[in-house]
């Protein structure tokens, strides 16, 4: 049945109602489980590495952390500082190498490479490697992302 | 009463409740056409046959297997020395994917030329294509439970992948790994992916894929079915079966033989932290993918070179998706230029391959 001025039948009204109805109910279980696929990530703001690991590193040498679930390199360069690196390549994600006599970084999967201030030089990487600051505070070495106090 | 009285009513009986008369009369029926490319038809079977040992060599290996970081690369050990004939189980379901995919190709490009996927059979090939991206992921799935280096590497590319298709990507790279980063999750995740999210979905596609098939019988090809003659046919039971039979035979000495030979190596467990190995090479059938992406440069004209590589290739997915509806006209002009896609993608991925070998 339509009313004179009305824009659909009560039929249509109702079964509006009740689809409206069951895709709320279909959408309330399916959020949840939606949810529940995606674990939550937090990357670390920083971590705290104790200085005396990393103090007898030759310069031009690297030694590996670990940045959250990604590996990182320490990187000491010729004038004694510190450099810090997020090793995994900004092509397909591959962890990258430091290759010493080339001071390179390297990612074998793809055949990437990095000059040795993580600037992306040849190959695919179509971004430098994603550097983070390093501070040294009495025992410890502090290694941040970007924007962190 | 006499036995055959006993059998009668058993069988009656049994009919009665599951109507199976109906379907052994449909086979005794069922007739295989003859002709010059009657040998592609072989193919689908073959294809039936390596996926069924993969499920019956997939459940032995799921005895001993433990998806967990700390485990999965000991246990495959294990199934290798310890587990009685482990290495031969292990070495049939590795070499097996390979041949199921490799024929799967086959079958593919048989289609493709002869052109079966025309009207009424468009669902058959549209389900043909799932199945084959399901086969494909049952092969990437499989390959990072080792936990190598090697199949470690593969995953992180494989699953980086998605993250340049924009606003979807990056959720599809979390959904696969099971967080920011292929870590021990990823693994259990992948296990899930392998022994029971694809093999629902394969079962299921398969059911449709061979009714369509039996529902509207064997495809001609456009040239036979042009000559306007009469084909000859070979009964399917007996005459068929027992050729496909033979058939089966020889592909099961081949892939034994090759699996006693060739078992698949293992390397140790890999090391989240660690480098990528040199040298690092998907399966052998992802290798041309594998040389796209690292020729792709990292930027065209302002765009991510990846993106646009990823991008190409859905576009290219989805007119092959539709093929069917595209080549709608195949005994014409049209028609002749879609076979001749059908050959220079072979080339082009052939030669993609051996490229990433040099």
């Amino acid at each position: 049945m339509k009313l004179k001025h009305s824009l659909f039948s009560r039929r249509q009204f109702l079964n509006g109602l009740l689809g409206g109805w069951l895709g709320a109910l279909a959408a309330s279980f399916l959020y949840p489980m939606v949810k529940f696929i995606f674990p939550p990530y937090r990357e670390p703001d920083k971590v705290v590495l104790s200085f005396s690991d990393y103090q007898d590193m030759e310069p031009n040498s690297v030694r590996n952390f670990s940045w959250g679930t990604k590996p990182g390199l320490i990187k000491k360069n010729d004038n004694g500082t510190y450099f810090a690196f997020v090793a995994v390549c900004t092509h397909l994600d591959c962890n990258v190498v430091y290759l010493t006599e080339q001071r390179k970084f390297f990612c074998a999967c793809h055949e990437g490479w990095y000059d040795e201030n993580g600037l992306n030089i040849g190959g695919p990487p179509p971004r430098p490697l994603r550097q983070l600051i390093v501070e040294i505070e009495g025992e410890n070495i502090i290694v941040k992302r970007e924007g962190v106090e | 009463m006499n036995l055959k009285a006993v059998i009668t009513g058993i069988q009656a009986w049994f009919d009665d409740r599951f109507g199976l008369s109906q379907i052994f009369k449909f086979l005794r029926e069922k007739e295989v056409p003859q002709h010059k490319h009657t040998i592609w038809y072989y193919t689908g079977s073959a294809i039936l046959l390596f996926f069924g040992i993969q499920v019956i060599t997939g459940f032995m290996l799921v005895f001993y297997y433990k998806p967990t970081l700390e485990e999965a690369n000991k246990s495959i050990a294990r199934i290798m020395t310890e587990a009685p004939l482990g290495w031969i189980i292990r070495s049939v379901h590795f070499w097996s994917a390979s041949f199921m995919i490799a024929i799967v190709f086959i079958h593919l490009f048989s289609i493709w030329i002869t052109k079966s996927y025309r009207k009424p059979r468009e669902a058959t090939w549209m389900s043909g294509v799932f199945l084959l991206v399901i086969s494909l992921a049952f092969g990437f799935t499989g390959y990072l439970l080792p936990w190598d280096a090697l199949s470690l590497s593969a995953t992180k590319v494989g699953t980086d992948i998605p993250r340049s298709i924009p606003v979807v990507g990056i959720w599809i790279t979390k959904l696969l790994r099971g967080g920011e980063d292929v870590t021990g999750d990823t693994l259990t995740r992948f296990f899930g992916f392998h022994v029971c999210i694809l093999p629902v979905f394969i079962f299921i596609l398969l059911g449709f894929h061979i009714y369509f098939i039996q529902k509207q019988g064997m495809s001609l090809p456009v040239d036979v079915e042009n000559r306007n003659e009469d084909v000859n046919s070979l009964p399917f039971w007996p005459n068929f079966v027992y050729r496909e039979m033979i058939v089966w035979l020889l592909l099961v000495g081949i892939l034994v033989t090759i699996a006693i030979f060739l078992p698949p190596s293992l390397d140790k467990a890999a090391d989240l932290m660690a480098p990528a190995p040199e040298g690092i090479k998907p399966e052998w059938y992802f290798l041309f993918l594998f040389q796209i992406l690292k020729i792709f440069p990292a930027k065209i004209l302002f765009i991510n070179g990846d993106t646009l590589a990823v991008l190409l290739f859905a576009v290219a997915f989805i007119l092959f998706f539709f093929l069917p509806f595209i080549d709608n006209k195949p005994a014409e002009r049209k028609g002749k230029i879609i076979t001749v896609i059908a050959y220079v993608v072979i080339v082009f991925a052939v030669v993609m391959t051996v490229w990433s070998l040099l």
